[in-house]
């Protein structure tokens, strides 16, 4: 009897414990179920009633969906977009927040403070504005509006700031100079390596958002083959008949998820790797 | 170091995209090519290819993309149409044309947004196109809605969206005694018949309406402002009465408009839910999520809804959901004339080719042959142009039992009075119908909730004079 309570007791515990996580993990992938089931499904299917069974319409939604744009195309287009921005960001977001961080010179606080500050305004705001700028430089239509801004974002730089200070050693950087490397050189061999599980962390963040960008696109680009996904998504809503077209719909954000979930998997690797390592012995 | 050579790579393969990218920026002419190499080349679309005399349309409608093949299988002409989520047209607009943008030739916009684009000046004067020729040509009420406060044309439109109503023919002849338009319209030709006939159909075991709101497109007679006074006729106060009945005396399924017992109620029986279940206080029923309706729903009794209220898409909507009951429904008028929505198109005033635009607004709107073959592509939409209704007004639906509906929509259409449309209508219309869903749900008393629809109104309005 002694020796089996216990396994016994650990096995009722582990069972509650695995029937929770399941419930768990069923709720998460439920949205996702649901959402690859209705791509099957047609319109007309999916307002009336609720079904885990896929349907027989995923060639008929397909043709719906190709017949309003090229999905492809529109992927595409988004990558063009989101990888040149993310990169941007996490580069240079790196960059000013190593520079913040650890060197010292007068306007340090004052430059740390107003970019707080511009963490605080909406970029909505200034649309008009901001396409007026467009207008004048000839950017309209074009993605550099899309891209570039992403140099400088200020959230991105106060978080990878404080990360800095955290991990890394001042030390490190003392003895590279030591050994007679530029500051440039110890920023991309020693500081970026340290940085990097949270320059990851950010940059999926930063595609994510890039990704699913949607106001900013909608307004700056003014060609169908230009559009990014989430613009060209919505224009399925632009049908005489709404209901039509919600097979496409939920088909069209399938297929556009997939590339989240790709990177997603690239950079949830690297960081729980990079986790682990230190660079420091103490 | 895996990740640098990662990153190096990726940040080299962003710069060479970005470099493409950046092609396409200024000179459209050598950027195009390279940006599609650069690109792969998915889609050498139709558009981009084409003359300079090509004109842009933005439109929130994919009809207008048809329109646009059919413009260029007939004249030769190239048109590139741009379409857009309809909710965030306004915004792209207001944005794109306040800052100067020339690049649209032909805009687009649904009657609320209308007085908007009016006031900032972004509709070009068809008048000196000679766009008053054709008045007589084309139903009153759209003529008036495409004209700004002084009358000046600005935009027109291919579509008349009357409302009517919709309803089961054989649930008429088993209730009433017959199934005629006519006679059943009578059942719905003011607010007090339209309680009574409600009160026989749940007798008999119906209900008139799937949801309560089913008489919105016919809800007032009147125009909200007069001579910038906020104007609360008493048709308002009768159509207030008649919703909060349906609702408080069991009239209605208490499905709510779009949701998926809604759309059941075309098709067959649905489960009549409570008034707690719409509300949501009693959550035993999610009427969004249609996941676990029927499981959720089998104790409840059952009916059929009678009729539904919806402008003329509504033909659509019913087709494509009325599955077994097909060619059991018909149309006949409200108590009231009305209609809901329409795409109104008109030329950019910082267009460069405004005489290709218009060009391009007499084929989709004036021409008797586009609206003929409009017709036929749409499967039911109904033009603006009288003589096409006049030539097509023998044809029948059979969904609708055989009713010869253009004739009857070119008769609702022509009782439209568009006077009564102003620009504060959406926002005043709104604050009402809050107004009206807090006393059926017994939230607020009736002075109570008139006095807080005077305080939204006064504060988006202060122009507005009001008499409490």
């Amino acid at each position: 009897m002694k020796r089996q309570g216990k396994p016994v007791g650990f096995v009722v515990n582990k069972t509650i414990l695995y029937i929770l996580l399941i419930l768990l993990a069923a709720l998460c992938i439920m949205p996702f179920l649901l959402m690859m089931v209705n791509a099957t499904r047609s319109g007309v299917e999916i307002s009336h009633s609720f079904s885990f069974v896929p349907g027989k319409s995923l060639g008929a939604n397909y043709r719906q969906l190709s017949d309003y744009f090229n999905i492809y195309r529109g992927m595409l287009n988004s990558v063009i977009v989101a990888l040149p921005a993310t990169f941007l960001t996490a580069y240079f977001s790196a960059m000013t927040a190593y520079g913040l961080a650890f060197y010292k010179f007068k306007t340090n606080k004052l430059i740390f403070v107003s970019i707080l500050i511009f963490m605080m305004i909406p970029g909505q705001l200034s649309l008009i504005g901001f396409y007026q700028l467009c207008t004048k430089l000839h950017m309209v239509n074009s993605y550099l509006p899309l891209i570039l801004p992403a140099i400088a974002s200020p959230g991105t730089v106060y978080f990878l700031r404080q990360y800095a200070i955290s991990v890394v050693p001042r030390s490190l950087m003392e003895a590279a100079r030591l050994d007679g490397a530029s500051e440039l050189y110890i920023f991309h061999r020693i500081v970026l390596p340290l940085m990097q599980p949270g320059v990851a962390t950010m940059a999926i963040m930063c595609f994510i958002g890039n990704w699913n960008n949607y106001l900013l696109p909608m307004i700056i680009l003014n060609k169908k083959e230009k559009f990014t996904l989430p613009v060209l998504i919505t224009t399925l809503n632009a049908a005489t008949d709404l209901q039509s077209n919600q097979g496409a719909i939920y088909l069209a954000v399938a297929i556009s998820v997939i590339p989240i979930l790709i990177v997603f998997c690239i950079f949830s690797r690297q960081i729980i790797g990079s986790i682990a390592s230190g660079a420091v012995k103490e | 170091m895996k990740f640098k050579k990662f990153l190096a790579v990726a940040l080299t393969a962003a710069m060479a995209l970005s470099m493409a990218a950046c092609g396409s920026t200024g000179d459209s002419g050598s950027a195009s090519t390279s940006d599609s190499t650069a690109a792969g080349d998915t889609a050498t679309s139709d558009s981009s290819s084409g003359g300079d005399d090509k004109i842009v349309v933005w439109t929130l409608a994919k009809d207008l993309e048809q329109f646009a093949d059919h413009y260029k299988e007939k004249t030769g002409k190239e048109v590139e149409t741009v379409v857009i989520e309809p909710a965030d047209y306004p915004t792209k607009v207001q944005t794109a044309l306040m800052g100067g943008e020339s690049e649209p030739d032909v805009i687009v916009g649904e009657p609320q947004m209308l007085q908007d684009f009016y006031d900032n000046g972004f509709f070009e004067d068809l008048d000196q196109f000679g766009a008053q020729d054709y008045a007589d040509q084309v139903v009153d009420y759209v003529w008036k809605v495409g004209q700004d406060a002084d009358g000046v044309q600005r935009a027109i439109s291919y579509q008349i969206t009357p409302a009517g109503i919709y309803y089961r023919r054989d649930i008429a002849k088993k209730v009433f005694g017959t199934d005629d338009p006519e006679e059943i319209g009578k059942l719905f030709k003011d607010y007090n018949t339209i309680l009574q006939t409600a009160q026989t159909l749940k007798d008999a075991g119906y209900r008139i309406f799937a949801s309560d709101g089913e008489m919105n497109y016919f809800s007032g007679d009147s125009a909200w402002v007069v001579d910038n006074k906020l104007n609360v006729d008493q048709s308002r106060y009768d159509y207030m009465d008649l919703a909060v009945k349906l609702y408080q005396d069991d009239y209605t399924a208490y499905a709510s408009q779009w949701s998926t017992p809604w759309y059941q109620a075309m098709s067959g029986p649905i489960p009549i839910l409570s008034q707690d279940i719409q509300s949501g206080s009693d959550d035993s029923v999610n009427v969004w999520d249609s996941e676990n309706f029927e499981e959720q729903t089998k104790d409840l009794p059952k009916t059929e809804v009678f009729a539904y209220g919806l402008p003329s898409w509504g033909v659509l909507t019913l087709r494509d959901n009325v599955k077994d009951t097909s060619g059991s429904w018909g149309v006949c008028a409200g108590p009231s004339y009305g209609f809901g929505g329409g795409t109104f198109i008109g030329i950019s005033s910082q267009s460069k080719k405004k005489e290709a635009a218009w060009d391009f607004i007499k084929f989709c709107t004036l021409d008797e042959d586009t609206a003929d073959w409009w017709i036929e592509k749409s499967e039911g939409d109904v033009v603006s142009l009288k003589s096409v209704l006049e030539k097509h007004k023998d044809d029948e639906n059979p969904v609708y039992g055989n009713e010869k509906l253009y004739a009857f929509w070119l008769q609702q259409a022509e009782g439209i009075d568009y006077s009564k449309v102003t620009k504060y209508d959406k926002v005043i219309g709104d604050a009402w119908g809050e107004a009206i869903s807090s006393i059926k749900t017994g939230a607020s008393d009736k002075d109570t909730a008139i006095n807080n629809f005077y305080d939204t109104v006064a504060s988006t309005y202060p122009d507005i004079e009001i008499q409490r």
